[in-house]
């Protein structure tokens, strides 16, 4: 199958042709997931990582009280895993769904062993992603822990441009740790700001 | 004069829902033949073929989203759907009344089947088109257009084969009540069994034929069956519709525009900077705020 859009974030990051990446990435197993299908469930182990070519997955857990609590939108390019249980062996603790539609790469552990044998920036490459990633989750624990509504939110358009168009507020509302009432009032009041006739 | 021949004849696609209270077919944009370049300067078509929605307290639709760069306009043939928006304006449209809404820069609207009409339930039958507009206009001020069915002229076709009533543009100098930023005719046939209509349009003009009831036969060969689409080719001008049954035909034709088109989601621009910014405007709340 098809998959474009992995093809052109790895060639146009390493240092390595076109021919090459497509035998390489032609090994991976891509899935069609429906609209609100489970890649992975709670109490599972999580054996991919997981990279959207087009749709959209949430990771989320499920509280004591039956509440979810959104971790994380994946929309197109981007990567999604539980790592506690894919580099730690451990049962996972979220799930992984479709929001949309979506064809998903599953990534696995050989994958990432091929391109460091085969690529010479490719470990650079791979702790820079990780750092990035450690950067924006450290940002994310900050903002939940000390921010007002409306700095969740304007961070949140910054990352997902689009999310607020394709997902329920709800489910915006819980990705931010908000009421989807404080939601609704962050953007009255961005409106009212911003907003001219 | 040429003939215009027909392109292709397109079945319906499996039905998706738009919110809980449209289950639509989608005409335009689907696959290469029909995608927006192709039928410029009409970039969407759903087509809500009649379907049967049962008594409602709660009113089904689509919550508030945001549209910029285009119009659009929704046709209703059965049922009846209110609509508000960030403007503060609002409406309802019933069995043959039309609602042309210019987004242009921006608006935020919200479209449900009408409270009364929701509790009966009932027959609902729609159509929406998104029609694009051309760069000098995609950043005017909103404005709509609700046209009521009595306000949209007929001409009364000889023999008593039927009439054609002209929403936009004309036929054969009977005008059309809605003003459009670029030519375009949009034209309902309501045909008697047995009888023939016929139109000429610029061959240059993109054009395509919905039938929303009965059976149609084009220039003498080419059947075309309910709730299925026709493509003219654009080899020809002329060309003739017969009705095999009573039939209602909703006849589209435009120039198209012909200019590059950035499209995602609710947004219709030129560029991929623009669409970046009608995102990061509305995410901002500078297309206003409208309650759920």
């Amino acid at each position: 199958m098809n998959t474009p859009i992995l093809k052109t974030f790895l060639t146009s990051n390493l240092n390595i042709d076109e021919k090459e990446i497509i035998s390489i990435v032609e090994n991976c197993t891509v899935k069609k997931v429906k609209k609100e299908e489970f890649l992975l469930r709670s109490g599972e182990h999580c054996k991919h990582t997981f990279f959207v070519e087009s749709g959209l997955l949430r990771q989320f857990s499920i509280d004591q009280k039956g509440k979810e609590h959104i971790l994380s939108f994946a929309p197109e390019n981007w990567f999604v895993t539980d790592r506690e249980s894919a580099f730690f062996n451990k049962p996972s603790v979220y799930f992984i769904q479709a929001l949309e539609n979506s064809e998903v790469v599953l990534i696995d552990e050989n994958f990432v062993k091929l391109l460091s044998k085969k690529v010479e920036n490719f470990t650079d490459f791979n702790n820079k992603l990780l750092h990035n990633h450690i950067r924006h989750l450290q940002n994310r624990i900050n903002l939940l822990l000390s921010a007002v509504a409306e700095d969740r939110y304007l961070e949140f358009i910054k990352m997902y441009p689009d999310i607020l168009l394709r997902v329920p507020q709800t489910m915006v509302a819980s990705y931010l740790g908000i009421t989807p009432e404080s939601l609704s009032r962050v953007r009255k009041e961005l409106a009212s700001k911003n907003f001219k006739k | 004069m040429k003939t215009r021949t027909v392109e292709l004849v397109a079945s319906p696609r499996e039905p998706h829902f738009v919110g809980d209270g449209f289950r639509v077919h989608n005409f335009i944009p689907s696959g290469y033949r029909m995608d927006m370049k192709r039928m410029d300067p009409f970039i969407l078509m759903d087509y809500n073929s009649t379907y049967s929605f049962p008594p409602s307290e709660k009113p089904k639709g689509v919550g508030v989203h945001p549209h910029r760069g285009f119009e659009t306009v929704t046709i209703a043939y059965k049922g009846k759907v209110a609509h508000h928006d960030s403007s503060g304006g609002g409406g309802v449209i019933g069995e043959g009344d039309v609602q042309w809404m210019t987004a242009a820069s921006g608006v935020l609207h919200k479209e449900y089947h009408e409270k009364e009409w929701s509790k009966k339930g009932g027959d609902f039958q729609m159509v929406q088109l998104w029609v694009n507009l051309p760069k000098k206009y995609k950043m005017s001020a909103p404005k709509y257009q609700a046209i009521q069915y009595k306000d949209i002229n007929h001409y009364i076709l000889k023999d008593n084969s039927g009439h054609i009533e002209v929403i936009a543009g004309n036929y054969k100098n009977t005008n059309g009540v809605a003003s459009t930023f670029t030519p375009i005719n949009m034209l309902n046939a309501k045909l008697n069994k047995g009888r023939k209509a016929d139109f000429q349009f610029p061959s240059h003009y993109n054009t395509t034929l919905l039938v929303l009831e009965g059976n149609i036969i084009i220039n003498g060969s080419e059947k075309v069956p309910t709730d299925h689409l026709a493509l003219m080719a654009n080899d020809g001008e002329a060309f003739e519709i017969e009705a095999t049954d009573d039939a209602l035909v909703l006849v589209l034709s435009g120039e198209p525009i012909n200019e590059p088109i950035a499209a995602h989601g609710p947004f219709v621009m030129n560029t991929k900077e623009e669409l970046k910014e009608a995102f990061n405007d509305f995410n901002n709340g500078k297309f206003g705020y409208l309650e759920d």
